[in-house]
């Protein structure tokens, strides 16, 4: 009887833990992190864990103290796109596990409200992000005509994203189009001659759509030596790379521009 | 240079990246009480690069530049991560995004498909020769940024994964 009831524990554990870990995959933590916060609950649970972090799942083992039982769990990465507010309250989770004592039904309880958790909102973001690639503009050095062409070239291709995204469209595609959007916007300061530097509007119109986490936490997965995910998520952004290069190039062909 | 426009220029540089920095954690949805916080950190590794390279001051290259910003940027996440109670990365993701090298990123794959383009050989080793350049710079940037943002988490580990504790 008491064999039983540790196994099911095991059971509920390893289920919880693997949803746990996919989650935080899915919102964008880096390797290093998820293990170290499923380890920090599952001591907390009294057990040992093993955890196996591929690209598109998470297989989670854990054991009993004296290592008699054990229960594996897998679940597929969630795809929940990139938040680094899910990761916070995740890992605060996990703190509240081990300090705070959270059982497992008060931490699986604590865990669903985290993932009814909204994003920010649309128009916040496509303001801030508007701004944000106007502002990457004057880094590389872009007057306030480029930028101006700038902010309104991003604030359509920002929009177009997050509406082919909303209809459930693929990602490279939608990478592919918001990018050439936005280059033909811009491309309009080129054609026009408005300003000193419409070649620096054009080549930064479609920056904000560069994967710029995804990159980084490839190379902290390799420094880690998570080979594998560190390689996943640096040809992910490396496609998505591709595809709004030809989003752009495919935007200055059209208007008939000259290659860099 | 004049001095005066030296600082002009270091705090412009500075104020544009804390925009950028604000922009971009938006999108990858960090939390509102965390905004500020890598506008700072973001403003002041920018402003060290931009110091860094600047050929009266520094004179650095653009990736050891980097490098050295990037563990200002790390060591600065590190120390307020826990003050605002979040992961060091959601503190200086952000604010290292301004500094990702798009521009050279995009240009490699251009320069691919424009070698793929031109048959000539004239022309093919000119693009080829972009795309390693633009390619090998993009690539180490990257990577001499998060080694250098990295290096304080290993140095102050304990600090780094206790911070939403």
């Amino acid at each position: 009887m008491g064999n039983r009831d540790d196994r099911a524990a095991l059971q509920e554990t390893a289920a919880f833990l693997a949803e746990y870990a996919s989650l935080q995959l899915g919102c964008g933590s880096t390797c290093i992190r998820i293990e170290k916060n499923t380890r920090r609950m599952a001591e907390a649970f009294g057990m040992d864990l093993g955890i196996f972090i591929m690209p598109d799942n998470v297989t989670v083992s854990v054991w009993n103290g004296d290592r008699a039982l054990a229960e594996t769990a897998q679940r597929e990465t969630a795809h929940c796109g990139i938040s680094f507010d899910l990761n916070t309250r995740l890992s605060r989770l996990s703190w509240k596990v081990a300090d705070n004592g959270l059982d497992l039904h008060s931490a699986a309880e604590h865990f669903e409200r985290i993932k009814a958790t909204k994003p920010t909102g649309k128009w916040e973001v496509l303001t801030l992000t508007s701004f944000a690639n106007a502002a990457f503009c004057r880094l590389f050095g872009g007057d306030w005509f480029a930028m101006l062409i700038v902010f309104f070239s991003t604030l359509a291709g920002y929009r177009l994203k997050q509406i082919m995204l909303e209809d459930g469209r693929d990602v490279r595609l939608t990478f592919l189009c918001a990018s050439f959007f936005s280059a033909s916007i811009s491309a309009g300061g080129h054609i026009f001659n408005i300003g000193s530097t419409p070649e620096l509007a054009l080549g930064t119109s479609v920056l904000y759509l560069i994967p710029g986490v995804p990159y980084i936490n490839a190379v902290s997965d390799m420094i880690y030596r998570h080979y594998l995910c560190a390689f996943s998520r640096f040809f992910d952004a490396a496609v998505l790379t591709a595809c709004l290069s030809a989003g752009l190039c495919a935007g200055m062909l059209m208007l008939g521009l000259k290659w860099f | 240079m004049m001095w005066n426009d030296i600082f002009v220029n270091i705090f412009e540089d500075g104020f544009f990246a804390a925009i950028a920095a604000i922009g971009f954690s938006s999108i990858s949805n960090t939390p509102r009480r965390a905004y500020l916080t890598c506008a700072l950190i973001a403003a002041i590794g920018h402003a060290i690069r931009y110091v860094l390279t600047l050929p009266e001051l520094g004179g650095l290259h653009i990736i050891p530049a980097s490098a050295a910003a990037s563990f200002a940027i790390g060591l600065l996440a590190v120390l307020f991560a826990s003050r605002i109670k979040c992961p060091a990365e959601v503190c200086f993701f952000p604010a290292l995004l301004p500094m990702i090298p798009g521009m050279y990123a995009y240009r490699t794959i251009e320069a691919m498909l424009l070698c793929l383009y031109h048959t000539q050989e004239e022309a093919f080793s000119h693009y080829f020769y972009l795309f390693a350049f633009n390619g090998l710079t993009c690539a180490f940037i990257i990577l001499g940024m998060v080694i250098g943002a990295t290096i304080p988490i290993f140095l102050l580990k304990k600090l780094s994964f206790t911070a939403t504790r």
